[in-house]
């Protein structure tokens, strides 16, 4: 039990933290809820009834979305793109999608690789991708749940303002749907350029995400 | 707001039977206030009313029964979570859904571009 725990520590700690931050979120959603529907003349909620609510679910999905869109085009752009010095690249000269031999599939596989990196055909192409297609495929859900969601609660927030309800169209062309999405992008997008830029200059001892303290800044692709 | 959670499987679902059972409801409070209304019963139309534009008229049994409210044939019906409109011959009412039922947030209402709706009663 103790190895299996120490064996999925980081992958535990994150999953605990999700589920912990989910539920902080749910009880003061609940809350901010409230105070907005006592002030519009309407009646407060349960918790159980926010967090079965487009209003919650439309504030979860948005962020979804945008975490899994940034994982997914850096997985697919640092295929493609590298950056000198940082250690979330790869060397230069290395850009692409590599050698079957570099990449151990097909004749070059080793005993323990998985059955389809061995096998060919679309079973190899596939799985050579799956990580990427799994990341993609979860944003554009995410980002599909964000929007009948979010047409929910915007076209009740619409109708308690004694305004006409948008339809779905409506909805994913309208300002407040393209805000909604927008500023989590813009905030995923630094977060990763500051990672790759201040990972060249800046050490953390010990973390994967950096280089070793004493490798030069000009350093590609190691990690400390 | 189960309503609202409902709402949003209706919609992942396309489940048309889901949208007529969120319909009655409203429609049914919708003909019953402007019934009321309508035939000068100033207490049972008010008691249809939502709080807040029960209070916005001064004396909520003689006036609205003066608004000139009549009953009309329903033209279409939106429900969002906990709010409706009722599209109606010449009238369109706004209700929101209390633990009670629904009730009338907004009555006698014009549609104006750009702007919200004009209402000779409103919460």
């Amino acid at each position: 039990m103790r190895r299996l725990v120490r064996d999925n520590a980081l992958a535990m700690c994150f999953l605990l933290l999700f589920l912990l931050s989910l539920a902080g979120q749910s009880v003061a959603g609940t809350a901010a809820y409230n105070e907005d529907q006592v002030a519009e003349g309407g009646a407060p909620v349960t918790w159980l009834q926010y967090v079965t609510s487009s209003t919650f679910a439309v504030d979860v999905a948005e962020n979804w979305q945008s975490e899994y869109l940034q994982f997914f085009l850096y997985i697919l752009i640092t295929v493609w793109l590298i950056q000198r010095g940082s250690p979330e690249s790869k060397e230069s000269g290395e850009e692409g999608l590599e050698s079957d031999a570099e990449q151990k599939i097909g004749p070059f596989a080793g005993s323990r690789s998985p059955a389809w990196a061995v096998a060919g055909g679309w079973r190899r192409t596939l799985f050579s991708h799956s990580l990427g297609i799994a990341m993609g495929l979860i944003f554009l859900l995410s980002w599909l749940a964000q929007s009948v969601a979010g047409l929910a609660a915007y076209d009740e927030e619409r109708l308690a303002r004694l305004e006409d309800p948008v339809g779905w169209l409506g909805y994913v062309t309208s300002a407040e749907f393209w805000n909604r999405t927008l500023q989590n992008w813009q905030s995923e997008f630094l977060a990763v350029a500051s990672m790759v830029l201040l990972a060249i200059f800046l050490r953390e001892r010990g973390s994967p995400q950096s280089k070793k303290v004493g490798d030069p800044h000009s350093a590609t692709a190691s990690s400390g | 707001m189960a309503a609202r959670a409902m709402a949003v499987v209706c919609l992942a679902l396309i489940a048309a039977s889901c949208a007529s059972a969120e319909k009655d409801p409203v429609v049914s409070a919708a003909e019953r206030f402007l019934s009321a209304a309508g035939q000068g019963q100033g207490g049972p139309a008010c008691r249809l009313l939502a709080p807040k534009a029960a209070r916005s008229l001064d004396d909520c049994e003689k006036q609205i029964v003066s608004v000139g409210l009549r009953p009309a044939a329903v033209r279409g019906v939106d429900v969002w979570g906990d709010e409706a409109r009722v599209r109606l011959d010449g009238d369109t009412l706004f209700l929101h859904r209390f633990s009670e039922g629904w009730r009338i947030r907004a009555a006698g209402c014009a549609p104006r571009p750009g702007e919200p709706y004009e209402c000779e009663v409103e919460a």
